[in-house]
């Protein structure tokens, strides 16, 4: 190459232009691998995608093969009616829903305070919330259910909801009190100036200007809460109309073993809006990802 | 990630708390908490939902270790540490941590290393679509373990055009292999799509880590006529050494607490020969389907958590130890 480099004709010589002819082929066999591997990193979705439409013979006949027999519309509205998907559905968008708002006004209220405003006893709130990270989390269910049961939502998806979000609080709280803590103060005093209290200042300028953090925190809780198993799992095992997707997935497993059309729709069901919502937002995601390892 | 996040913000200089601190501090505790009273109702909802669903649990659950209860009613009958005693002597725990190790020590490195390759790949500044791969290499990060499980289970189902049939076929077996019916493939099985579900994360802190290194180095690395090798051993490897320390541990913490997949896929079975420490405990909580001999007993399952909890921690002091002293050693043997 260095050679190469102090030729005058550089571009013209033959050496030269094999070399990026070799440059060339090689990008482009790295495209075909990351494109072949990536399809087949993507394959149980896409056979489960395929399936979906399958006919129940096709889906026994046709095994891995992800190309369905046909166009069978059948297994959606068998999987939505039949076999309650429809009801965890509109559970899991509750959930999903209900912990995101509750996890956002519950940590961007708190994270505002901490980072922004002076009172006896921050530091040992901060305490208290840093030390939670690294007591050991045991087996904690059995006293959170007990907690429930005393607040009389047992069988509620409130129960489920509330647990969910308790999960992931520490983490976003600290990340609204690094958000909060690097705004400029010069927007607060521009906001007294203009006359706003300390709701207004919260409400009306801090909260829309940390609209990043807003989108992070909730997509965050958004796909765990979409995703999650175990709370769900646990606070509706005498309650199957409650059930989420993922647990409702479970069930069905146990359960009904022979519409295994209605599974693959059932997976998609479960599967596509989470996708779609990740593809929209996924940037926030990403970089919320990046911004903790960095530290 | 949570670790690294707990770097306190700096405090409030001058901002609204001072806008709405009524009174100087000299004026008392008591005006000074007045004044503050609208950070308190702020931080009310977060410290309520703390207190009772994260603080609580954890030191009612340490008290249920002490007793003998089937989690009705309140617990009466206690035993001390009896259920610590009845824990390490459980085969079946030790089975289900040795499960726990396996699972871990394969996925992290293979899912480390696939994840180092395709990041550095995928981090080449003249590689079009570089975000649309990362894309689709990191999607199954956001989709529910549980119907991944299922899905799995689906695609293993002997019907038609199989695995089994391509192998058979292919004379690379000699009989169907039962994925999930036999222990040691099925918590093979496990591994593999634990390593093909998680990977996304490390693909996605191996770039972040690898965009804190600035190009001139590289550029720098190239003109003293450094090849590809010796740029990623020299170069590289040592500057990406923080973040990956940070990688390595969150992925041990993360696979250490493996539970949905395993609970779909097998339940812990057959036999106990996939059972991991987050599915022992829920059998013992909840009774499960083949723990089902016994009465569920949430202090025997407090007991198991507590002690993994403190059995975690151990390993994970002894791993920053390990790498302290590898960082130390390194920095004398340069010196």
């Amino acid at each position: 190459m260095a050679l190469l480099v102090s030729s005058s004709r550089r571009d013209r010589t033959p050496a030269r232009r094999r070399a990026a002819v070799r440059r060339t082929a090689g990008r482009s066999l790295i495209h075909l691998l990351l494109l072949v591997g990536g399809l087949l990193w993507l394959f149980p979705f896409l056979w489960t995608l395929g399936s979906s439409f399958k006919s129940a013979d096709g889906f026994f006949s046709r095994g891995l093969n992800p190309f369905p027999d046909g166009v069978h519309l059948s297994n959606y509205s068998g999987a939505w009616k039949g076999a309650s998907f429809g009801t965890y559905f509109v559970n899991t968008v509750l959930v999903a829903g209900g912990s995101v708002v509750l996890t956002l006004l519950a940590t961007s209220m708190a994270g505002y305070v901490l980072a922004r405003t002076d009172f006896p006893g921050r530091k040992a709130c901060i305490g208290l919330i840093s030390v939670t990270l690294f007591l050991p989390h045991g087996y904690t269910i059995i006293p959170v259910f007990d907690i429930v049961r005393g607040l009389h939502l047992l069988n509620t998806l409130w129960a489920v909801i509330i647990v969910q979000s308790s999960s992931s609080l520490v983490f976003a709280t600290f990340l609204f009190m690094g958000y909060f803590s690097t705004m400029d103060r010069e927007i607060e005093d521009a906001a007294k100036v203009d006359g706003a209290g300390f709701h207004q200042t919260f409400w009306r300028v801090m909260l829309p200007l940390s609209g990043p953090m807003l989108a992070t925190v909730g997509l965050f809780t958004c796909i765990s809460a979409w995703n999650s198993f175990f709370v769900p799992l646990v606070f509706t095992l005498s309650k199957p109309e409650l059930r989420t997707l993922p647990v409702g997935m479970y069930s069905f497993v146990g359960q009904n073993s022979t519409d295994w059309t209605f599974l693959c729709a059932g997976s998609v069901i479960s599967l596509v809006p989470i996708v779609a919502v990740f593809l929209l937002l996924q940037r926030y995601f990403v970089n919320g990802l990046a911004g903790a390892v960095k530290g | 990630m949570q670790l690294l996040d707990t770097a306190t913000p700096k405090p409030p200089t001058d901002g609204l708390g001072a806008a709405h601190r009524a009174a100087p501090p000299k004026n008392g505790r008591w005006r000074r908490l007045v004044a503050g009273r609208l950070s308190y109702l702020y931080l009310a909802p977060l410290m309520v939902l703390l207190l009772l669903f994260v603080v609580y649990p954890i030191f009612g659950s340490l008290a249920y270790t002490f007793y003998r209860w089937n989690g009705i009613g309140s617990p009466g009958d206690f035993v001390g540490l009896d259920n610590f005693r009845q824990i390490a002597h459980d085969s079946i725990f030790w089975r289900a941590v040795s499960h726990t190790f396996v699972y871990s020590i394969v996925v992290v490195p293979v899912q480390l290393a696939i994840a180092l390759v395709l990041a550095l790949v995928l981090n080449d500044r003249k590689l079009r679509f570089s975000a649309f791969y990362r894309t689709l290499f990191f999607l199954p990060v956001v989709t529910s373990p549980a119907v991944v499980g299922v899905v799995v289970q689906l695609m293993l189902s002997n019907f038609g055009d199989t695995l089994n049939g391509w192998l058979l076929d292919a004379h690379l077996i000699g009989r169907p292999v039962d994925w999930l019916g036999n222990p040691r493939i099925a918590l093979g099985i496990i591994i593999v799509v634990g390593i093909w579900q998680t990977l996304g994360y490390n693909l996605v802190y191996f770039l972040a880590g690898l965009q804190t290194i600035p190009e001139e180095v590289y550029e720098a690395a190239k003109i003293d006529g450094a090849g590809h090798v010796r740029t990623f051993v020299n170069i590289t490897v040592p500057l990406l050494r923080p973040v990956g320390l940070m990688i390595v541990i969150l992925a041990f913490i993360g696979s250490f607490q493996v539970f949905d997949l395993v609970q779909v896929l097998t339940g812990g079975g057959p036999y106990f020969g996939t059972e991991v420490v987050n599915t022992y405990i829920y059998h013992l909580a909840f009774g499960g389907n083949q723990a089902a001999a016994t009465e569920p007993n949430v202090g025997l399952a407090s007991a198991a958590s507590f002690f993994y909890g403190l059995l975690l921690i151990g390993f994970s002091v002894l791993q920053v130890l390990i790498f302290r002293s590898l960082a130390k050693r390194r920095a004398a043997g340069r010196a």
